[in-house]
């Protein structure tokens, strides 16, 4: 590939750079995506065809393609629901495999326990998925590599990621419906901080925490532009979410290939004004925040929304009726 | 007994699990192999790696592909005599010496005296520089500065200061509980739950402090956790650390160790001459 720049297309850039900087207040339009949302009631062995069905709805090409599958694992406590459930993990790991992709990992770097492997075991992956030791990578530990933020909006201006991540042709970040007491929510995009290895940055990773929660959430949503995003919502979590929080059967999954579109979906079912959470405003500005900003498959909103109790510092979140 | 020759990777180093090499999986090998008596040449070529992690500021890279030093350096401070040279040692010390929590800086301290919070925050260590202290790193920090005072360091005074600060700062970091999470004792006003492995390194890094109420709750902590866990990493750092309190923990079974980290570790807490207790 010629990658050479004549003066001309110096001159022709500046000049649209130009023309851009003047209509720098317009705002910028995303394309419309679809989001769909599916009925499914419980952890049981339809979730397996529900998971299917619902992510080749999505016309995915993953023939031979190496995909990583990104859980939310952060905790484990019997009496509430933290984590992905390994249900749902492992019925995305047979999609992909059956619709052919060519490697499918899955892998994680939780923020606050150093011991994965039995973070993974307490939480049921190791009993659900067979081998599933072979089919993980632990983030936290995986070889890195430093990656530059192009305009970052945190105060970070690069970052090591781990080569598993950034080697695959897909990541699929597959997180749980949960309240959140700094980000308000958390979901797929949110879900992307167990990419940062803890061997670098330490558990928990706060350099992130004083790069600004919501400015690094949307620098490392755009570090990984092919990504695809499943939301666990058939038991969330309500109250002081992430860890401390109540289960919420919100009897749901949600995905799409816009995380941004199936995060803003997701807390309009969780009765949470989208345009109020500050990484989805940033990301994409409130005028793309709406309910039409997404193009809904499957369920309406209406029909599945379940409003998750919120703390009294996020009361101001509340989506109007 | 431990193969670590057969699992050790060619540059000498050991991945956590598997994979590439790491500082700190090294170190604790290293560590658990001078407990006993080690096969010299994967201890030395162990050792080789290790210090090739040196970097010019002093301080420590975690793994070859990271340009910085981070909360390592503190490994760097406690590894046998032969492995890391006197000079290195000195260095780590110096890096060490230089870095604390972001949340001790005169600016953030200026910044919540501002906002009317009065309550003194002891200086810790950090995992990575420009972040807040944190419980694993502080401990380290802690047991470094006091291997450094063993071995006749002359900067006494500041490093007994820092020690002193550090214990300070773990037992303001103290869980509801009594035992130690990553860090956080309240989120939003709510007690934070302690963990079985940062509880046992606290206790390690606090050996030496006099008998109190808080100790006491540490070491009831301890005993409860150590009754329930079943992980290596866990159960080790809570014998050590109990340990380090006078006190001998032995489990009922032997946990699975899934990890070099694990191995190490579960050697390290059976050993009767443990590096890493005074």
């Amino acid at each position: 590939m010629n990658s050479h720049f004549t003066r001309r297309d110096v001159l022709a850039t500046a000049a649209a750079g130009a023309a851009l900087a003047r209509c720098g207040k317009a705002p910028r339009r995303f394309p419309v995506s679809n989001v769909s949302i599916v009925k499914a009631p419980g952890y049981s062995m339809d979730v397996y065809d529900t998971v299917y069905r619902m992510i080749a709805g999505h016309g995915l090409n993953v023939r031979g393609r190496r995909i990583v599958l990104k859980p939310n694992l952060v905790e484990y406590d019997a009496n509430t629901t933290i984590n992905t459930h390994p249900m749902i993990v492992h019925a995305v790991y047979e999609a992909f495999r059956k619709l052919g992709a060519g490697d499918v990992r899955i892998a994680e770097g939780p923020g606050h326990r150093r011991g994965t492997l039995d973070l993974a075991d307490a939480a049921g992956y190791f009993s659900t998925i067979s081998q599933f030791e072979n089919a993980f990578t632990d983030l936290n530990t995986d070889a890195v590599a430093k990656r530059a933020i192009r305009n970052p909006v945190s105060k970070l201006s690069s970052l090591y990621l781990p080569h598993t991540v950034l080697d695959c042709d897909l990541l699929v970040s597959i997180a749980k419906m949960k309240t959140h007491h700094w980000a308000g929510a958390t979901l797929s995009m949110k879900n992307l901080f167990g990419l940062v290895p803890g061997a670098v940055y330490g558990w928990p990773k706060n350099v992130l925490h004083w790069a600004g929660i919501p400015e690094t959430i949307v620098d490392l949503h755009h570090l990984f532009p092919k990504q695809f995003a499943i939301v666990d919502g058939i038991v969330g979590m309500e109250g002081n979410g992430p860890i401390q929080g109540t289960p919420k059967p919100a009897g749901v999954l949600v995905s799409g290939r816009d995380p941004a579109a199936v995060d803003a979906t997701c807390c309009r079912i969780m009765g949470i004004d989208p345009k109020k959470i500050e990484y989805l405003r940033i990301a994409r500005g409130e005028e793309n925040l709406g309910e039409n900003a997404a193009r809904q498959v499957g369920e309406s909103i209406r029909a599945v929304r379940t409003d998750f109790q919120l703390i009294e510092e996020w009361k101001a979140i509340r989506l109007a009726a | 007994m431990t193969d670590w020759a057969a699992r050790q990777n060619s540059d000498g180093g050991w991945a956590y699990s598997r994979g590439c090499s790491w500082a700190e999986p090294t170190a604790f090998v290293l560590l658990a192999q001078s407990a006993g008596s080690p096969d010299r040449a994967s201890f030395l070529n162990g050792g080789k790696f290790f210090a090739s992690l040196a970097r010019q500021d002093g301080g420590w890279s975690p793994q070859p592909g990271v340009g910085e030093s981070t909360w390592v350096t503190a490994l760097a401070a406690l590894l046998p005599e032969d492995l890391i040279s006197e000079q290195q040692r000195r260095r780590a010390i110096g890096w060490l010496k230089d870095k604390s929590g972001r949340d001790s800086s005169w600016l953030y301290r200026l910044r919540r005296r501002l906002d009317g919070d009065k309550e003194e925050l002891p200086e810790g260590w950090p995992w990575f520089p420009g972040a807040s202290a944190w419980v694993i790193p502080t401990s380290l920090g802690i047991l470094a500065f006091e291997r450094a005072l063993r071995r006749g360091a002359s900067d006494r005074g500041e490093l007994e200061d820092r020690i002193v600060q550090g214990k300070r700062f773990l037992l303001a970091r103290q869980c509801a509980d009594g035992g130690w999470n990553y860090g956080s004792i309240h989120v939003l006003g709510r007690d934070g739950d302690s963990y079985p492995e940062t509880t046992g390194i606290a206790l390690l890094a606090l050996n030496g402090v006099p008998q109190s109420a808080p100790l006491q709750r540490a070491k009831a902590a301890a005993r409860r956790h150590f009754s329930e866990c079943r992980t290596s990493e866990g159960i080790a750092w809570l014998r050590m650390g109990m340990a380090a309190q006078a006190e001998t923990l032995t489990p009922a079974a032997d946990p699975v160790c899934r990890t070099n980290m694990d191995a190490a570790l579960m050697t390290l807490a059976a050993a009767s001459r443990n590096p890493l207790l005074a």
